[in-house]
């Protein structure tokens, strides 16, 4: 398995510099809890490890969060839920440390600056999801005036402002997840931690879902959103965390992940005519080592994709050549993860 | 649901303070007591806990009226001249009069109207949460884990004082309105205070126990068994050691019900050898057992809430 841990991505959206841990006001600067806007990063693990008795969960695990959306992968038991456990302050580390823009997670204060949206959908079933909401808005520090007034706005902004008098136990599995969501976003938190948001919501709510969290990022919230479904994931983001065996195996965008995996050169479908000809020409190229030819086109397999796609613009060019196609074909979150943590890189 | 990336949650900017986790955990006990005001069962147990406090009432009016109005008369039963003063007599046990014993024995008899209901509260407010796993939805906001406990500790203890407390509150200012009340208020100040004192007791010692046996037993049923082996059959067996072999007064304290009674005695200045049943251990005796339980009780949740387990 590759140890391939990178710095935070460029491509993530970066944080503004005035994303202060603000409990409240949007759209303005607002004194912070903590104290004035703070260079440290929102998130924050330096050498955590996790012991539960005689299992460890997370081993040494140091990551740097500041901004963006980051998707966290990982087979089951790699030690995902319990990363989020302690970046909420659900759990204390064994060992190292965890904060939130300086200020130790485990501390109730850091929790003003992050939303955690849990899997479990356990709430009180007697109460309606609006009461849930507006308990969790008392539970934050507001007033009944301004507790009232949040919760009407984060119903409305997941989609359920007309379902909440409703008692949770008739709500489906993807309304739970939506009040689940609404109490997360209530007091506008500068990381938003969301372990499987997108469980159990239909095509149509897992758009709306995405952009919103898009919304979100774009705004200049930080979100850690822990997920099976890769194929969602990847429309969120390609900045990811990979967990196996509770360490961080990489840390990075998945093209940069992909660039080094060494053990696994990169496999690109190019359906062209004239293929013989062009596979000549490719095999020349010192990065190229193998092409595979067939009725449809070719299969290259090549170490540094940046030398080798620049090269084969080139060779395509110069052959006149018809390009139909031209498809990386283990770029994709599940294969990465399957080279990373062997099998199929299913999660 | 649009996209909406221009303001977040349509919010204006609000520049208030945030209240502290003090407030939070207000919160959740009115939070709490809400719950269980849903639940058909609980308005059920509250209309026992009514029935004992309006004998209670009427049982004090009764025999002041009878005592003031109709002292010297007699009513004939079976040709015999019978005065009305001795139909009243059985009621003399339960000290009808606003003394100590009035409020002492009134909150003994609600107690066993609150130990269900308290199991049955337990359960529900805090077992829920351990069992079904929603307690990371608190955990996750801005309040500590002693937050938590001291919220539903609240909440247990607003329930504990509307069954107790503050019926004995009402008794007493009944009481005074009987008698004099320009001189009972203010003679009997101090039996106010014991009444609040008892109910101070009652409210620290039941709701962390309350608590402490909810978070480890969890569920409805382990848990009225729980309280059950507590208040029932351990009262069965001190009764049946001291009162039956003749053992030291002393094995009463394994009743915890009997100790909590004997500490609020305490608290009314009750003089020790009007209790009943005696023998009976020593006051500050029942003090010690109760300070332990209390100990025993924020020891043990303090090591539950310390980490892994308040997850699991």
């Amino acid at each position: 398995m590759q140890q391939a841990v990178t710095e935070q991505d460029a491509t993530a959206p970066p944080a503004p510099a005035d994303l202060a841990p603000c409990p409240a006001p949007l759209g303005a600067p607002c004194p912070t809890p903590l104290g004035a806007p703070d260079p440290s990063p929102l998130l924050l693990f330096e050498q955590a490890s996790k012991w539960y008795g005689s299992v460890l969960a997370l081993n040494q695990v140091t990551l740097e969060l500041t901004g963006g959306i980051t998707g966290l992968v990982g087979a089951n038991g790699a030690g995902k839920s319990t990363l989020l456990r302690l970046a909420t302050g659900q759990l204390r580390p064994t060992l190292g440390r965890v904060s939130v823009r300086g200020t130790d997670a485990w501390d109730w204060r850091a929790r003003r600056l992050v939303g955690y949206c849990p899997d479990v959908d356990a709430f009180y079933e007697d109460m309606t999801g609006r009461a849930f909401v507006g308990v969790m808005a008392r539970l934050c520090g507001y007033d009944r005036r301004e507790a009232r007034r949040r919760t009407e706005a984060v119903l409305e902004r997941v989609g359920m402002a007309d379902r909440a008098d409703r008692r949770v136990a008739g709500y489906s599995k993807g309304m739970r997840q939506r009040i689940k969501l609404a109490q997360a976003l209530l007091h506008d938190p500068a990381l938003l931690v969301l372990d499987e948001p997108l469980s159990g919501i239909d095509p149509i709510g897992r758009q709306e879902l995405l952009e919103l969290f898009q919304a979100l990022a774009g705004q200049g919230k930080c979100l850690l959103i822990s997920s099976h479904e890769l194929e969602a994931l990847e429309k969120l983001t390609n900045h990811v965390v990979i967990m196996a065996r509770g360490r961080v195996a990489a840390v990075g965008t998945l093209a940069q992940i992909r660039g080094l995996l060494d053990d696994h050169p990169v496999s690109v479908r190019i359906d062209v005519d004239a293929a013989r000809a062009v596979a000549r020409r490719l095999l020349d190229l010192p990065d190229v080592l193998a092409v595979e030819v067939d009725d449809a086109g070719l299969v290259v397999k090549a170490r540094h994709p940046k030398r080798v796609f620049a090269a084969v613009g080139r060779v395509l060019i110069e052959e006149h050549a018809e390009v139909r196609r031209l498809e990386p074909l283990d770029e994709s979150a599940h294969a990465i993860l399957g080279y990373l943590l062997g099998g199929s890189g299913r999660t | 649901m649009p996209a909406q990336t221009d303001t977040l949650l349509r919010y204006r900017p609000w520049r208030g303070t945030l209240r502290g986790p003090g407030w939070a955990a207000a919160a959740m006990a009115r939070a709490s007591v809400t719950l269980l005001a849903r639940r058909r069962l609980y308005w059920g147990l509250f209309a026992l806990v009514l029935l004992v406090f309006f004998f209670f009432f009427y049982g004090q009016y009764l025999v002041v009226w009878i005592t003031t109005q109709t002292a010297d008369d007699t009513v004939l039963i079976g040709g015999v001249k019978v005065p009305v003063a001795n139909f009243t007599k059985f009621l003399d046990r339960l000290a009808l009069n606003g003394t100590d014993h009035t409020f002492g024995n009134f909150i003994w008899f609600e107690g066993y109207v609150v130990v269900i209901l308290l199991a049955l509260a337990g359960s529900v407010l805090v077992g829920n949460d351990f069992h079904h796993g929603s307690l990371p939805f608190y955990l996750a906001k801005p309040i500590g884990r002693w937050h938590y406990v001291l919220g539903k500790c609240l909440g247990i203890g607003i329930v504990i004082n509307l069954a107790t407390t503050v019926p004995a509150v009402a008794l007493w200012v009944e009481a005074g309105l009987l008698y004099d009340w320009q001189t009972y208020y203010f003679d009997n100040l101090d039996l106010l205070a014991g009444v609040l004192g008892y109910g101070l007791v009652l409210t620290v010692t039941l709701s962390l126990l309350v608590v402490a046996t909810a978070v480890w037993v969890r569920q409805t049923v382990p848990m009225v068994m729980v309280w059950m082996g507590l208040f029932v059959l351990l009262r069965l067996l001190a009764g049946w050691l001291v009162d039956g072999l003749k053992a030291d007064p002393e094995w009463r304290l394994i009743d915890l019900w009997n100790d909590l009674y004997l500490v609020g005695l305490w608290c009314l200045q009750a003089d020790p050898a009007t209790v009943r049943p005696q023998p009976q251990p020593a006051y500050w005796q029942a003090a010690v057992v109760v300070a332990g339980v209390c100990g025993a009780c924020a020891g043990y949740l303090r090591r539950r809430v310390q980490a892994v387990e308040i997850i699991g």
